[in-house]
């Protein structure tokens, strides 16, 4: 079983189990991925299609964390490599998440996807204001418990190319 | 259908009834006098615009269009004869100002912006002239009326009609019957309306007339109809009995009074006197002209019923993906598994599915496709606007309207051909009328708009013949302006390309419409970024021509595919002169660095696409590439790749935005297309790529 099934077998055990107290507007899907060790998360209603294989076309006079272009069905999508975006070390091979923030599409190169998360909204706090950290917009513990997720600002990683 | 689905529609509708109300101006104007049926379009198209502009709660809209109606009804009852032959220029040009009126207040409604609340001055330019076409002797009375009263705008606009129509609604409806409510019943304006309904029913609008006007809506003319009793105004006295016996009826009325109308001591143009005596002369000429009128709007609806109105980015959907049917089904029957195979049947299929296709990318292409005439259109009112202006006598003459052009060419070229034609109009024609006798030429002016089709690009073409370009005077601007240099002999040709060039205006003087310090040279680039080109060719003293030629489409282009490493690019099949095999040695070093190639009779630069794009991979000996001889504009230069790949049909496609955001276009990057095997390709602009190695 490969790690797509697992993930929508996730996210229907989720609807089934939480769907009843989820009604309001309290609490958010959110698709958490790894990406150095570190447990990231992103709003599923920004997430369009998680996938494995894909061919990046080499892009020239980009970004080195873009890592090309590629086809999904006719649309043409820029492949983003998150660890380089994140200034961490280069990885073998990954995980593409596409994401679309107000029609503009990106692949998400991550390490690996874990699960699909309901996220109370009232838990995700804003980040230490000393902290550097860019392209998070906050953070919250999971609620299983098994540690901590940044929450990505997915305006900030699409519109950082407007800027530099 | 959503508020805003509904303003799209308003704004739709009422932009296309304006242009038709130009047009007939526009027309109507070289007749200097209204057709009945153009009198009717009007007040039909008046009527649809107050109307949709109340809905809508575009108060001064419809105000405005309201009293543009109430005048050409007034022409519609006495035909073009009431308005006298000074007074028409007057009223062409009210009508132009109105139109672009609404047009300025459709683009603010549109961006969302308050709308100009001061009509005032516009609805006293109108008011003047419906006292004129009335023949009342108030000159300028309604303008200081309103110039005293500023602050209260709304209360000035209603008030202004009030005395103007109190006179007049008595001439055209002498029968008046004068209604008073009982005192303290209240409501007396919703009071008044209610009568006012139910003498439509039996009378027609055109045939009876109230005071104060607009009841319905403002309840502070209560006091008015208690002060001064409600006014009823008929055409005729047996409507006015028949209303006579609904007042009656009607609760809260305190009394009633009849009221016939005597003419006034100076006699209106439109004579009173005669219309009372012949009332069923009147009345014929008016039912047919309300048939007529009917007719026409049964018309125009039959027409909207065969028209449908899409977003262009539905279309702009289906177009990519009839472009990816026309890929995929090239990667179906191209499959490497059916390699081998004798399979008649599959074969057979396939042929009608490649047939099926190549008619549905003919379909979906001929969708986008509209007629320029609603651009070549708009020149009408420029030259007209500007001959009155420059004080000149010129014609436009158009050829080819019915041309259909890929909607965003339509879009893009307006703004270059109305500058070519204000150039035309501004420095072409000659100054003085006495020039054109002395050379032999008809004292008017023409302007020749053209386009044609010749199947893979449109031409047109803006002519004029006018005094055409002086060489010495270009030539000498040139030289002031740092273009030219003093020393060097330059043909023809050349000096009329100087007017292409940045920061050229022959023009000495800035003036209203043409030579903003910006000219030619925006025509020209506008042009060129949609992958056409401009060229100019004038004869002193016969005028001057500037011919356009702009690709049909932009979404299918023919090119050719080189790889570099493991990359593959498009280059445009127009911008290669040619590809060239050559060895190391006949590479030439400059003392930057910079290499050369000699080709026929002259040196180019050689650019390495590898090295310029930083590409991983790639051949780095020049024995084992390919030169492509390439040239865009004024540049020509060898771009250095690894292997040709073959030439193909490809769909452009446009680069994501986020990727648009590093300014990839500036070297030379501008698309991208899918191939055959699903990769993809990346487009380069010739041009672009050589000025980005330039720096």
């Amino acid at each position: 079983m490969s790690k797509e099934n697992v993930l929508f077998q996730v996210e229907e055990d989720d609807i089934e189990t939480t769907a009843p107290e989820d009604e309001g507007a309290g609490s958010r899907k959110h698709l958490i991925f790894t990406v150095d060790d570190l447990k990231i998360g992103i709003d599923a209603n920004q997430v369009v299609e998680i996938m494995n294989v894909y061919t990046a076309t080499y892009l020239p006079m980009m970004p080195d964390y873009i890592q090309g272009i590629f086809n999904m069905r006719g649309q043409i999508i820029p492949i983003m490599d998150i660890r380089l975006r994140l200034g961490k070390p280069l990885a073998e091979e990954g995980i593409l998440i596409v994401i679309d923030y107000n029609n503009n599409q990106l692949g998400i190169q991550v390490d690996s996807v874990d699960l699909m998360l309901d996220i109370p909204l009232e838990s995700i706090v804003p980040i230490p204001s000393q902290s550097a950290q860019k392209l998070v917009s906050g953070m919250c513990t999971l609620p299983d418990g098994s540690g901590t997720m940044l929450v990505l600002d997915c305006e900030q990683l699409i519109a950082h190319g407007y800027g530099d | 259908m959503s508020n805003n689905d509904i303003l799209d529609m308003y704004i739709y509708e009422t932009n296309t009834l304006l242009e038709q109300l130009e047009s007939i101006v526009l027309d109507a104007e070289k007749e200097n006098t209204f057709s009945q049926d153009n009198v009717n379009e009007i007040f039909r198209i008046m009527h649809t615009i107050k109307g949709s502009s109340a809905m809508m709660e575009f108060d001064t809209l419809a105000r405005v269009s309201h009293r543009i109606e109430d005048m050409f009804f007034l022409i519609r009852e006495g035909t073009m004869s009431v308005v006298k032959d000074e007074d028409r220029p007057a009223l062409f040009d009210v009508m132009l100002h109105s139109v672009d009126y609404f047009r300025e207040e459709m683009e603010k409604v549109e961006a969302e912006q308050p709308l100009n609340e001061d009509v005032d001055s516009f609805l006293g330019n109108i008011n003047s002239l419906i006292a004129k076409i009335k023949g009342e002797e108030i000159p300028a009375e309604p303008a200081p009326k309103e110039a005293a009263a500023p602050a209260p705008a709304q209360e000035a606009a209603s008030a202004a009609p009030v005395p103007a129509q109190t006179t007049e609604g008595s001439a055209e409806f002498p029968y008046g019957l004068r209604v008073f409510f009982d005192e303290g019943c209240g409501m007396e304006n919703l009071r008044a309306f209610m009568l006012v309904t139910s003498v439509q029913g039996f009378c027609a609008d055109a045939d009876f007339a109230y005071q104060p006007a607009g009841v319905e809506s403002d309840a502070s003319l209560s006091d008015t109809v208690i002060e001064h009793g409600f006014l009823l105004q008929f055409r005729s006295d047996a409507d006015r009995a028949r209303a006579v016996t609904i007042v009656m009826t009607a609760g809260s009325v305190h009394s009633y009074e009849e009221e016939n109308f005597v003419p006034a001591p100076p006699p209106p143009v439109e004579p009173a006197p005669a219309q009372e005596a012949a009332p069923a002369a009147q009345k014929p000429p008016a039912a047919p002209a309300a048939q007529a009128a009917g007719g026409g709007a049964q018309q125009h609806q039959g027409q909207k019923e065969s028209l449908i109105s899409v977003g262009l980015s539905k279309l702009d959907q289906l177009s990519a993906i009839v472009g990816e049917i026309v890929i995929t089904e090239a990667m179906v029957t191209g499959s490497p598994d059916l390699k081998g195979l004798h399979l008649d049947a599959f074969s057979k299929s396939a042929r009608q599915l490649r047939k099926l296709t190549d008619e549905l990318q003919d379909v979906s292409m001929s969708l986008r496709m509209i007629p320029v005439s609603n651009t070549f259109q708009k020149m009408n009112r420029i030259v007209r606007d500007m001959c009155k202006k420059l004080n000149k006598q010129v014609k436009l003459t158009l050829v080819g309207e019915d041309t259909e052009v890929d909607k965003t060419i339509v879009d893009s070229i307006g703004d270059p051909i109305m500058h070519m034609v204000r150039n035309s109009m501004d420095h072409g024609i000659e100054e003085n009328v006495q020039d054109r006798i002395d050379a032999g030429k008809d004292p008017v002016g023409e302007i020749l708009l053209s386009a044609q089709d010749t199947g893979s690009e449109v031409i047109i073409q803006i002519s004029d013949d006018g005094a055409g370009v002086n060489d010495e005077a270009v030539l000498a601007k040139a030289i002031r302006n740092g273009i030219a240099s003093p020393d060097v002999e330059y043909s023809h040709k050349e000096i009329l390309n100087f007017l292409m060039a940045p920061g050229f205006s022959t023009n000495a003087q800035v003036t209203e419409f043409s030579g903003r310090g910006v000219g030619m040279d925006v025509v020209k680039s506008g042009v060129e970024s949609l992958g056409g080109s401009v060229s100019i060719t004038s004869e002193q003293g016969k005028g001057m021509t500037t011919i356009m030629r702009i690709p049909l489409t932009m979404a299918i282009m023919d090119g050719m595919e080189v790889s570099v490493g493991d990359s593959i690019f498009t280059i445009p099949i127009n911008n290669i002169r040619s590809s060239i095999k050559t060895t190391e040695e006949a590479i030439l070093h400059d003392s930057v660095n910079g290499e050369m190639v000699k080709m026929l009779d002259g040196y180019y630069p050689v650019i390495r696409a590898r090295d310029f794009y930083n590409l991983p991979g790639g051949a780095e000996k020049i024995d084992d590439g390919v030169l492509m001889w390439l040239e865009s504009g004024d540049c020509s230069y060898c771009l250095f790749v690894d292997e040709l790949l073959g030439e193909q049909q490809i769909v452009v496609k446009p680069l994501p935005a986020y990727v648009n955001n590093f300014d990839i276009k500036n070297y030379g990057i501008t698309g991208c297309s899918i191939l055959g095997d699903g990769n993809i390709s990346i487009i380069l602009d010739a041009g672009d790529l050589y000025k980005a190695t330039r720096g």
